[in-house]
């Protein structure tokens, strides 16, 4: 019997410890850096997984880079850190913004991809996310 | 459609911004040397004195007999310059882009501010438009040059409110904003809207003579 209700609890626990990881990372839908803390547009659009399948990204550090004295660090990557840890809101003269960051990384692959949004609207669209962190 | 967006943000912009400000100075020059060969004694005359006078007047919206004399028309051509030089400088969009491109920042206005503003220039366009084709004295000293030199900056901004409005293709509208707006940095220098360079300048010169000539107001 004892025997019994262990197993059983352990095969709950096993389950529910399964599925800590999805209730804790929602499915990333928008890029709501909390860092801003009056964002003047709603936060941009982007479902983080269906991106990466449509524009064949597998290499995280495509995005999610690493940079050293000013030079991209090959074969690293900071998923695990947000932007605004190196993006500063307002950065030092040489240094670039957390605005300027999304912006950048975004707009310049779309640019050479010729794929994707470019304008204000097409990543900022009316009735888009709220324009406030989280 | 990147690749136009890109294209004319990028090299077009460049071409643009060139042949205004070289256009210009080219067109400044050229026109002082003009002057200095067939008309040196207006030269002479220019005073900062009076023409300052002059201008300072005309910066009245109600200090001169022309303003006074059309209210109306006088307070639409002070929103509608006002809006035009405010609006491109401080909205926010625009200076995301420099901040894009060379990485300078200023203050910029809230875009509800820039949207009324950008739709009280258009609806002053289109005063100025019926104001050509029904008033008749004006009517009979319109050209072709006046409309082109309406149309440019109306488009502009119109494209611009469709565009920050998210009505009709979002890239669509976006480079049809961005190529008038370029028409309009090149056509400054070479069209109606050299008033841009030389609107002070007439104004300063009419001052001096009326001031310094003539011995009178000139407004």
């Amino acid at each position: 019997m004892l025997k019994r209700v262990f197993t059983i609890a352990a095969v709950a626990a096993c389950v529910f410890l399964y599925m800590i990881p999805a209730f804790c990372q929602d499915e990333i839908s928008f890029l709501k850096d909390p860092a801003f803390v009056h964002p003047t547009r709603p936060a941009a659009v982007f479902a983080h997984d269906e991106h990466n399948e449509k524009a064949g990204i597998e290499d995280c550090a495509a995005c999610h880079h690493v940079w050293e004295d000013g030079k991209l660090v090959e074969g690293e990557s900071s998923e695990d850190e947000k932007c605004s840890s190196c993006h500063q809101i307002k950065p030092e003269s040489g240094k670039t913004g957390l605005r300027n960051a999304y912006h950048k990384l975004c707009s310049n692959c779309h640019i050479e991809e010729d794929k994707g949004p470019v304008t204000c609207a097409g990543c900022h669209p009316n009735g888009g996310a709220a324009p406030s962190g989280h | 459609m990147n690749s136009i967006y890109a294209f004319v943000v990028g090299p077009l912009a460049w071409i643009a911004w060139g042949v205004f400000i070289f256009g210009s100075l080219y067109k400044v020059v050229s026109m002082y040397q003009l002057a200095k060969a067939k008309d040196g004694s207006s030269l002479h005359y220019m005073s900062f004195k009076y023409g300052m006078r002059s201008i300072l007047h005309w910066l009245n919206p109600v200090g001169t007999l022309g303003w006074q004399s059309n209210p109306y028309t006088a307070l639409v051509t002070f929103v509608f310059h006002l809006c035009l030089v405010i609006v491109p400088l401080f909205l926010m969009g625009h200076v995301v882009l420099w901040d894009q491109f060379f990485g300078i920042t200023w203050p910029t206005l809230p875009d509800t501010i820039a949207d009324i503003m950008s739709i009280v220039f258009v609806a002053c366009c289109v005063y100025f438009g019926l104001r050509r084709f029904l008033q008749r004295d004006v009517r009979f000293l319109t050209t072709g040059k006046d409309w082109i030199a309406l149309a440019i900056p109306a488009l502009t901004f119109l494209f611009g409110v469709l565009a920050y409005h998210q009505i009709g293709n979002d890239k669509v509208m976006l480079v049809l904003h961005i190529l008038c707006g370029e028409i309009m940095l090149i056509s400054i220098p070479f069209s109606r809207l050299s008033h841009m360079l030389f609107g002070f300048f007439t104004r300063a010169y009419m001052g001096s003579e009326f001031g310094g000539v003539r011995h009178s107001k000139d407004w």
